[in-house]
């Protein structure tokens, strides 16, 4: 998850207002269950980050979309994208949302998890991952993403979506990650360390972070991954045993999030002809359900909601490529086939 | 005494019995065996558990996934470059910790003045995770060796003033005044007196220090590490690669085994006094 | 060597332990000092060391030191006071060790410390190789190895047992009749003071005052004779009428304290 690593200590120091804010949330579920005829809600749980890409989960529950289908969803709140998955696997939550890592490929070769439908993309034009240049570096010629090859750049861990996205930019330029070399911090203060300190050229990281540092004058933004390499960053999934065993429930949960995901694409994703994003409908409402959820202030969330498909397609050539990818560089299991990780039959893909 | 009491047994030689024993117990008696056994039986059903099915591989791989992952690290020389890794960090971090502390252990321990000043700060900066310096290190040492040898090196370093703080104050003092009766001048008493009988006290340090060594090895390779145990075990972690997770751990405590085993030899080769 | 003690006064914070000592030690001359404890004893042998230092009062020495005398005035520690890790060896040598001596001597130092202590074997082997009582020996070889002019002997016996202290007791009576050191003898063990001192100094309690001073009249030879017992046993009777009113207030001071 890209994001992931920028709120984590956000997170923990506001873990125990995001608590109490669930709490509310679900004394106002209960409201809303006690206007309702007396059929009783199915008990699912998502797990998911407290960040503005889970946003269409955020929407479906704040505006009770799971209601509508029978649902009574229970978020549960995870501090890195590796944890989702893991919970998925354990059986603590039903479904999960977040970024595409090698840990997550690895659970899915295992038969632990499995993609039922898209969250969101790196897309031409949402800045959401930036690449910064440190003020020495990019005064010797670092200006642009192609002359990453053969620097030294900061990424929070192996295996994780940066790496990835190091990856796959040098797909796009003709080298292979052997030609950059990749400093694994394991996250983001440590990262920005490295980058204030000089000890790396360039570092990969999220918007906020990368705004930071340009605002600091510690480096330039040199460009973003979604204008340079657009991909699918992240999923909703679930266990197979889930889809084998409950597979109303599944549906049940596609549709509510499908809705919330179009409302959310309608008001967040518009383009004018220019290409400069456009408000909306519902713009601010939506804006203030997933500032709320994600603890942070409505202006920062803005100036980074990334792109979602309006109907939870997903890039399937792009996580084939993420699971070859993976192989090629032997942190995923050779015998995976990349078709077996996704299960697309509930968005009809 | 009454005719009526019973006659002494023991005097008429009539019904002597013997004195039953009733000591026994409480004693303890060696099983070498009993420890080997006892892990051979848990390493027997935890791979049964897992071959029968009761245990998912991937929340708990087995012994032989876990066997398999270490044979792969020894074919494939990651091993030996992760160990050396490791080890030269654990080498270079303590040694510069343990001087480090001991010199100012040393100096708290004999001055007066310098342990006055040194307690507070000690208990100051002791409990501190290193951990969350990290950043810090990153600044001032970069992200090559040194922030590596910094951060075991702190790490080890107040564990050793306090050690060796302790164990100076644990000298008899009937075995200074001795040396000062018989007119020693100060250097050797501390040559003769003071830094032998601190020696148990500071290997007792080293034990601990060494295991903190082992843990924050980990936490060093946190930064930008592209080899090492604590790398690697960050990684398979990472993945979700638990039979790699677990083989390195593996790694990690039989490190950890053979750095306590090098010191129960040096122990028993210096102070065989005791 | 002479020791001439004059008006030794000594406090710890508040705690007057020596009040007034008033002492003159005869050229070897043996001279126990006895009273009950916490009398002060120790420290008036800490302070006749020059390792305890006075409060008020003066400590003086006087007279010739013999050849090659290292360390004029020498202590013998009630616990021994051996390094654990050297050798018996090298525990005698530590006390050489900072002494520019040639190599012959150094090693004639020690060897005739630990012959004449009957150690000469167990010259390798440890402290806690050792019973109580040759550590005692070890202790007094050491002493023995700097040729003193003088011998501190705090206790040096009460931490063996009854047996041992017989065969100690004959060690000291030999060594005096060979060397005739001056000696202070701190104990609280009458037998040891009848069999060893010229004469003996009673301490009273805390704080310590010479209550009085004994001369036993027999010489130190004779005094396993039988013609020596009356006399003896007179000494010993009074030491034990002062000793004991001073131990029992004593107790009683520290029951109230």
């Amino acid at each position: 998850m890209t994001l992931a690593r920028l709120t984590r200590r956000v997170l923990i120091a506001t873990a125990g207002t995001a608590l109490a804010a669930g709490t509310l949330m679900s004394v106002g579920m209960s409201a809303a269950q006690a206007q309702a005829p007396a059929q009783p809600l199915e008990k699912a749980t998502v797990g998911v980050l407290a960040l503005s890409s889970s946003g269409p989960i955020f929407i479906a529950k704040a505006k009770g979309y799971f209601e509508k289908e029978g649902l009574d969803v229970d978020l549960k709140m995870f501090t890195s994208a590796q944890q989702v998955p893991v919970a998925v696997t354990s059986g603590d939550a039903d479904f999960g949302v977040t970024g595409l890592t090698a840990g997550f490929y690895n659970l899915a070769s295992k038969g632990a998890v499995t993609i039922i439908a898209a969250q969101s993309r790196d897309e031409p034009g949402f800045p959401l991952s930036g690449y910064v240049a440190t003020k020495a570096a990019y005064e010797a010629g670092l200006t642009k993403p192609a002359d990453l090859k053969g620097k030294r750049i900061a990424i929070t861990t192996v295996g994780s979506t940066f790496h990835y996205m190091i990856g796959i930019l040098g797909q796009k330029y003709g080298f292979t990650v052997k030609d950059v070399t990749m400093v694994p911090l394991q996250d983001v203060p440590k990262m920005v360390a490295a980058f204030k300190g000089g000890q790396v050229d360039a570092i990969l990281a999220p918007s906020t972070v990368s705004r930071q540092l340009a605002a600091d004058g510690a480096g330039t933004i040199i460009g973003w991954a979604g204008d340079e390499t657009p991909w699918q960053l992240g999923a909703l999934f679930t266990a197979p045993k889930t889809i084998k065993d409950r597979r109303p429930l599944v549906e049940k949960f596609i549709r509510a999030y499908k809705t919330a995901l179009a409302e959310y694409h309608a008001a967040f994703n518009g383009k004018d002809a220019s290409g400069a994003l456009v408000k909306g409908p519902g713009y601010d409402e939506l804006l203030t359900i997933i500032a709320d959820a994600t603890k942070q202030k409505p202006e920062i969330v803005a100036g980074g909601l990334p792109y979602v498909d309006p109907q939870a397609r997903l890039l399937v050539d792009d996580v084939v490529n993420q699971v070859k990818f993976w192989q090629s560089e032997g942190q995923v299991d050779k015998t995976l086939d990349p078709k077996s990780v996704m299960d697309l039959s509930f968005i009809g893909q | 005494m009454p005719d009526s009491l019973p006659v002494n047994p023991l005097v008429n030689g009539v019904s002597a019995q013997p004195v039953r024993f009733r000591g026994g117990g409480f004693t303890v008696k060696r099983h070498p065996w009993a420890a080997l056994a006892a892990f051979a039986a848990l390493l027997a059903v935890w791979e049964g558990a897992s071959r029968l099915g009761l245990a998912s591989p991937l929340f708990l791989p087995p012994p032989s996934a876990v066997g398999r992952a270490l044979a792969g690290m020894v074919t494939d020389g990651s091993l030996w470059l992760n160990l050396k890794a490791s080890l030269g960090r654990i080498a270079v971090g303590w040694v510069l910790g343990t001087l480090g502390g001991m010199l100012v252990g040393f100096a708290m321990g004999i001055f007066s003045t310098a342990r006055a000043v040194g307690v507070p700060l000690v208990s100051a900066f002791f409990p501190i995770p290193k951990i969350a310096l990290l950043p810090l290190f990153i600044l001032w040492f970069g992200i090559g060796e040194p922030s590596k040898f910094a951060t075991i090196g702190f790490g080890v370093f107040f564990p050793t003033v306090i050690a060796t703080c302790s164990a100076i104050d644990s000298v008899p003092r009937n075995l200074i005044r001795m040396a000062q009766s018989f007119g020693l001048p100060w250097r050797s008493i501390l040559r003769s007196i003071v830094l032998p009988g601190a020696l148990p006290g500071i290997l007792a340090g080293f034990r601990i220090t060494a295991s903190i060594a082992l843990i924050l090895v980990v936490a060093a390779e946190m930064i930008g590490a592209e080899y090492g145990i604590g790398a690697f075990v960050l990684m398979a972690g990472n993945l979700m690669q638990t039979d790699t997770l677990l083989a390195g751990v593996l790694v990690l405590s039989l490190m950890g085994l053979a750095i306590g085993t090098v010191l129960s030899l040096l122990e028993r080769r210096l102070l065989n006094w005791r | 060597m002479r020791l001439l003690v004059s008006d030794l006064t000594h406090r710890y914070d508040d705690l007057t332990v020596l009040d007034g000592i008033d002492l003159a030690l005869a050229e070897g001359e043996i001279l126990a000092v006895i009273g009950p404890s916490g009398c002060g004893k120790s420290t008036l042998l800490g302070i006749a060391g020059g390792i305890v230092a006075p409060t008020a009062g003066s400590i003086r020495v006087e007279g010739e030191v013999p050849d090659g005398c290292l360390n004029p005035i020498t202590f013998i520690f009630q616990d021994f006071a051996l390094l654990p890790w050297r050798t018996v060896e090298d525990n005698v040598a530590l006390v050489l060790e900072h002494h520019p001596l040639p190599a012959a001597e150094r090693r004639e130092r020690i060897e005739a410390g630990l012959r004449g202590m009957g150690l000469w074997e167990f010259r390798k082997a440890l402290p806690k190789q050792l019973s109580g009582g040759m550590r005692q020996r070890v202790g007094i070889a050491r002493a023995l190895a700097v040729r003193p002019a003088m011998l501190l002997l705090d206790e040096p016996l009460s931490a063996l047992d009854a047996q041992t202290r017989e065969l100690l007791m004959d060690d000291f009576l030999e060594l005096w009749r060979r060397e005739k050191t001056t000696a202070l003898y701190v104990t609280h063990n009458l037998d040891e003071a009848l069999r060893l001192a010229d004469r003996v100094c009673v301490l009273s309690r805390r704080p310590g005052r010479i209550r009085e001073m004994v001369t036993i009249e027999e010489p130190r030879e004779r005094r396993q004779e039988p013609s020596a017992q009356a006399h003896l046993a007179a000494v010993r009777e009074r030491l034990w009428h002062l000793m004991k009113a001073e131990a029992q207030m004593a107790d009683r001071e520290i029951a109230r304290a």
